[in-house]
């Protein structure tokens, strides 16, 4: 078993591009699940929005790059505005039956044969991201950084623009937690009717709150793309939205550090058990007394289980994930 | 209240030894060939002939004697890959039903292509089809109409059979089981387990595994919700918590039953019976069929009998029926028994419609959400009406909107009944914000 490679990718993963675009994703969720009470299971929808916002402007526009940021923000709009206009005066669990049901349209809408023109279809869109490239000040088959933070230079641009988005986005989180807003929609997720009755106009707050949240959903979608070079719908699929979950849930909810520490925590422990199993799988199935434990085609698999036993046991045994406050998870749908 | 996170993970380890160790159904064959199917539309227009892909057209690969091995369906490029293993002899039949209306195959007869296992001098073989537009094959709009609505109603009475537990579980514990759609996958492929691993006749293999779907149910609330609940945890973590379930489980299929799809061992391949203006095979009337006696019978029990009120009583108001000497954690056992039952019945009856697979369950949700919903969150027989409403909405809405979308209205009546009439249908005028 080579365990200094496993170590190696494993503390590599703490920084990697998977967890930078995740704690945006789990910043947004942050927003609206961990300090307003909304139950968003379509971060994957909003992540989409800003894929497709980069990717079309080559694709069907035909516009510069840099427009993808305005064409993000309006399908966020958009798309907050559809989840949201029905479900945010109604009990909270209303809103996570009609983001789960709209993310997976969106990502069939965008898959389609009939929308092709549009996005591209199932092959999705790539070639877009030239003008991103062409910021790159590092040289691109150069490696730089010591073992096992050794990165190549396209690498290290996507990861250095990742991570300072992130820190941006704490920073703004951070911010307007302690702003009047903050505290409004704090207590929106305390005491919805004590808030009305103070003359809030709840329904704002929280649509705010899940444009906002979307919005750094965006931002998170845009840099899986510009790291991959392609969009593929498939990859915000309905299970991408619970991973990112899982590992705000990890970090602790409610918690600006929770957002960040957990899905950096979640993919140092998803890519050690994957390496993990997959070396002890290498060399043919794992037995033991004859009967076969696992094959290397099972690992996958085995990788989510444990997600969602994680997500299971987090909660129930401790929903304050790593930061949180136990108090500021005692959320009740009625 | 004291903790007992010792009893939590032992019952978590002894359901995942069940699950995990039961005997699999995957079968490891040594060597597998590959074969790839190309199917394309030929128009001719003068003297150039175009050719287009086709997509969603269902490619089934059968042995000599007619059972079936696997099926595909041709991807946008018109593509489709199938598994095989090496060494015997295959059919491989295109479903013309699956072809767009007023499609077939440019020759008659081409739609079957023998593959002796000579024939594979690679592991990889290719094979095309190719479809055009025929006269006689163009039904008449009342026809095809008809056909859908058929196709609704069946799909609609599966839907209502699956979400009658997921309602009657919200009404009667306020939680909104994400991992329901997991049940309804365990009824297909513990149905496969008996059937086809085990090779047990289907009469037999069906009633196992309802009552085994049902235990499964009433384990949902044994080991995790009720615990959760009497530990004072809200509804919105039991509700993290189902989907946290609902990834573990749908894993574990994956895990132990492989990512393809599979058929039911028992009618897979049926002839369609002609009745008017439809084709339905015999299969699929006798489901439709018992499901509608399944979905009668659960009426009139929840309207006439005693357990059946105390049900509903429960679904209304927990603290009164509690008050009125029901005792609602009984109940509450009750309706995820059934729910499960109910569930893994509609499970299988999807297998032998479509095939048994990981996701088939999952893939259900949304359309059980939105039939509950429309039909009226907390209540049976909304669940009921609901469920058939969006199953007939969801096929006939193929006859304008392409196939590959057609879910797509079903989140239209979710989203306009949520701003109209948030209640649903049948459900209580009550304060829902």
């Amino acid at each position: 078993m080579d365990f200094l490679s496993i170590i190696e990718n494993t503390l590599r993963a703490l920084v990697g591009i998977d967890a930078a675009y995740f704690a945006l994703a789990a910043l947004g969720l942050n927003v609206q699940f961990g300090y307003t009470g909304l139950l968003n299971f379509g971060q994957a929808a909003f992540m989409a929005c800003g894929a497709y916002g980069l990717g079309m402007t080559a694709h069907y526009f035909g516009v510069s790059f840099w427009w993808g940021l305005v064409f993000g923000l309006i399908y966020v709009i958009v798309l907050g505005l559809i989840v949201g206009i029905p479900t945010l005066r109604l009990r909270a669990d209303y809103l996570a039956i009609v983001t789960i049901a709209t993310a997976e349209i969106v990502r069939l809408v965008v898959r389609s044969v009939r929308f092709k023109h549009f996005f591209g279809g199932s092959d999705g869109i790539n070639n877009f991201s030239k003008a991103f490239r062409d910021l790159n000040p590092f040289g691109v088959g150069d490696f730089y950084g010591i073992r096992p933070f050794r990165f190549s230079g396209y690498t290290l641009w996507t990861l250095l623009v990742a991570w300072a988005l992130v820190a941006l986005g704490s920073l703004f989180v951070w911010a307007l937690m302690r702003s009047p807003w903050g505290r409004v929609v704090k207590a929106i997720r305390e005491d919805e009717d004590a808030v009305r009755s103070l003359g809030k106009n709840v329904y704002t707050y929280k649509m705010q709150s899940l444009i906002i949240g979307g919005v750094l959903g965006m931002f998170s979608g845009m840099i899986f793309a510009l790291d991959r070079g392609s969009i593929q719908p498939d990859n915000y699929s309905r299970d991408v939205t619970f991973y990112i979950l899982t590992a705000l849930v990890l970090g602790g909810v409610a918690k600006v550090m929770g957002s960040i520490v957990g899905p950096m925590m979640f993919w140092g422990l998803f890519v050690f058990s994957d390496n993990f199993l997959r070396d002890l799988t290498d060399s043919g199935p794992l037995r033991i007394g004859g009967v076969t434990i696992i094959q290397s085609t099972q690992v996958g698999a085995v990788n989510y289980m444990l997600v969602g036993l994680g997500l299971i046991l987090l909660m129930t045994l401790r929903p304050q994930g790593i930061f949180g406050n136990r108090k500021e998870m005692a959320l009740d749908g009625r | 209240m004291k903790l007992h996170p010792g009893r939590l993970f032992a019952t978590a380890a002894a359901a995942l030894a069940i699950l995990g160790f039961a005997p699999s159904g995957i079968v490891h064959a040594d060597a597998e060939n590959e074969i790839v199917v190309r199917v394309q539309d030929q128009t001719s227009t003068g003297a150039t002939t175009s050719k287009l892909p086709v997509a969603g057209a269902v490619i089934i690969v059968t042995t000599t004697d007619g059972a079936e091995v696997t099926r595909a369906t041709t991807s946008a490029e018109g593509l489709a890959s199938l598994r095989v293993a090496a060494g015997a002899d295959y059919v491989v039949t295109l479903d013309l039903a699956s072809l767009p209306d007023g499609s077939t195959m440019i020759r008659e007869g081409t739609e079957r292509i023998e593959l002796p296992a000579s024939s594979f001098r690679t592991p990889v073989k290719a094979l095309n089809f190719f479809t055009g537009q025929s006269a006689d094959a163009a039904r008449s709009d009342f026809e095809r109409i008809a056909q859908r609505f058929i196709d609704g109603v069946r799909l609609g009475l599966i839907i209502a059979m699956c979400s009658v537990g997921l309602s009657l579980i919200f009404g009667t514990t306020g939680l909104t089981n994400f991992a329901h759609g997991e049940l309804v996958s365990f009824g297909g492929l513990v149905a496969f387990l008996f059937n086809v691993t085990m090779g047990l006749p289907f009469f037999v293999a069906f009633p196992l595994a309802v009552i085994v779907g049902g235990a499964m149910g009433w384990l949902f609330n044994w080991a995790i919700f009720a615990r959760l609940t009497k530990r004072g945890i809200g509804l919105v973590s039991q509700l993290v918590v189902s989907v946290g379930l609902s990834i573990m489980l749908r894993n574990i299929y994956l895990f132990q039953f492989g990512g393809r799809t599979r058929p039911l061992r028992s009618f897979s391949l049926q002839e369609g019976l002609v009745l008017g203006p439809v084709r339905i095979t015999p299969r699929d009337l006798t489901t439709s069929a018992l499901s509608l006696v399944i979905l009668v019978a659960v009426a009139v029990f929840l309207q006439r009998s005693r357990t059946g009120k105390a049900v509903r009583a429960v679904s209304d108001n927990v603290a009164l029926a509690s008050s009125t000497g029901i005792d609602t954690g009984r109940i509450i056992r009750l309706v995820w028994f059934v729910g499960g039952a109910l569930a893994a019945t509609g499970g299988i009856f999807r297998g032998l419609d479509e095939q048994v697979g990981f996701q088939m369950g999952s893939s259900l949700l949304f359309l059980m959400f939105a039939g509950i919903t429309l039909g009226g969150l907390g209540s049976a027989y909304g669940a009921l009406v609901g469920g058939f409403v969006v199953g007939i909405l969801v096929e006939m809405s193929t006859l304008v909107v392409p196939s590959e979308l057609k879910n797509a209205p079903a989140l239209i009546i979710l989203i306009i009944v949520l701003i109209v009439r948030p209640q649903g249908i049948l459900g209580r005028r009550q304060r829902v914000g």
